[in-house]
């Protein structure tokens, strides 16, 4: 059984419903665009195997925030060596979700050589979790229960390509993202409180 | 304190007097010096695994309200120009760049030569500039430094500060 991956999307933002998200380029993106109704995270249409280094910076700046990389399988294959950092520096609110469908959506649908078995490579390092789900379920279980930082490998449907394109607009992303960081943060000045809403976001 | 070790601790210092608070770096002789100094200035010090995980993580940290700078040698720039084109200069992202060039003036490893020749003409090419230190005394470290922090916090771009061979901080016989 595998899901889709706009499904993936929906149940990490009904999971953490004030997390942070780095939608890496191609179906991580437009997963997320339709799945947030195009919500003000932060979407790269570019660079290519740098969504987790990102995401583990923006993890660190906002260290009361959970933040959510999304990425393809693809995209992290480019970029694995950035699992050792996240082994290295720990981030407490950084969770890790691979759309795994062994294929380069983003390119035509290409073949990956090799499963990549992420969820294996993450648990053997030290300070990681890691698990692979194939259901809804069993991901937001994943989603919530596994300390952090986490890796969890959602098995999607082959082939499945989400609506939205992926190409977006590169100043609006950043403005959106920037604005949300900040309102937040006012929000809490305004409170004198962190923003807690979530059982699940620690 | 020796004219290598005074370079390093100017530039260290003007990073973390403009208010740096993470270097995303790899390791590197000439830039030890710096990162000692960062450190020891109370900047967050992070080690990661390639240089193009670098500008990533700090495009990141940048666009959560951090003041990031990164530092590497000018080889991991081929490494970085997808991150630094598609992500740092494309989102309009303000990064400094600490580059330790190879390739150049005295340099005896043939390899490196075409990668540390091109340097200035690639991050031209992305609209980046570039300004060299060469005082080993650190005379030009504050003004440059800071100078480009300008650029970076004020102005929103991206630009660099290459570090010269002739600071010292050599390669050694490598």
């Amino acid at each position: 059984m595998a899901v889709e991956p706009t499904d993936v999307a929906a149940v990490v933002l009904a999971a953490h419903p004030h997390a942070l998200v780095v939608a890496a380029l191609g179906t991580a993106t437009s997963a997320l665009r339709l799945a947030s109704d195009d919500g003000p995270h932060l979407y790269l249409g570019g660079a290519m195997g740098s969504a987790l280094a990102t995401a583990l910076g923006v993890a660190e700046a906002v260290p009361e925030r959970t933040v959510v990389a999304l990425l393809g399988d693809g995209e992290l294959l480019m970029s694995a060596n950035g699992l050792w950092s996240v082994a290295a520096y720990r981030p407490a609110n950084l969770v890790t979700v691979v759309l795994t469908d062994g294929l380069y959506s983003i390119t035509g649908g290409q073949p990956l050589p090799v499963d990549p078995c992420f969820a294996d490579v993450a648990g053997a390092l030290p300070g990681l979790t890691a698990a692979r789900v194939s259901d809804g379920g069993n991901l937001r279980d994943a989603l919530l229960e596994l300390p952090r930082p986490a890796l969890v490998e959602a098995v999607v449907r082959t082939g499945s390509r989400p609506g939205p394109s992926p190409f977006v607009d590169p100043g609006t992303v950043r403005t959106r993202f920037t604005a949300a960081l900040r309102a937040t943060a006012a929000e809490r000045q305004d409170t004198g409180q962190e923003v807690v809403t979530c059982t699940a976001d620690r | 304190m020796s004219g290598s070790l005074a370079w390093a601790a100017a530039v260290g210092d003007a990073l973390a007097d403009g208010g740096v608070d993470v270097a995303a770096y790899l390791p590197d002789s000439r830039l030890q010096g710096v990162l000692v100094r960062l450190a020891e200035r109370g900047v967050a010090m992070r080690c990661l695994t390639r240089e193009e995980e670098c500008v990533g993580y700090a495009a990141g940290r940048a666009l959560a309200g951090g003041r990031p700078v990164v530092l590497m040698q000018c080889s991991g720039l081929g490494n970085s120009l997808n991150a630094l084109g598609s992500l740092v200069v494309a989102y309009g992202i303000g990064l400094p760049l600490v580059l330790s060039m190879r390739g150049t003036l005295g340099e005896a490893n043939p390899a490196q030569v075409p990668i540390g020749l091109a340097t200035p003409a690639l991050l031209a090419a992305l609209g980046v500039p570039v300004y060299p230190l060469r005082d080993p005394h650190g005379g030009d470290a504050a003004s440059t430094v800071g100078g480009v922090l300008t650029l970076v916090q004020r102005a929103g771009r991206t630009a660099a500060v290459a570090l010269e061979p002739e600071l010292g901080g050599g390669r050694g016989a490598h």
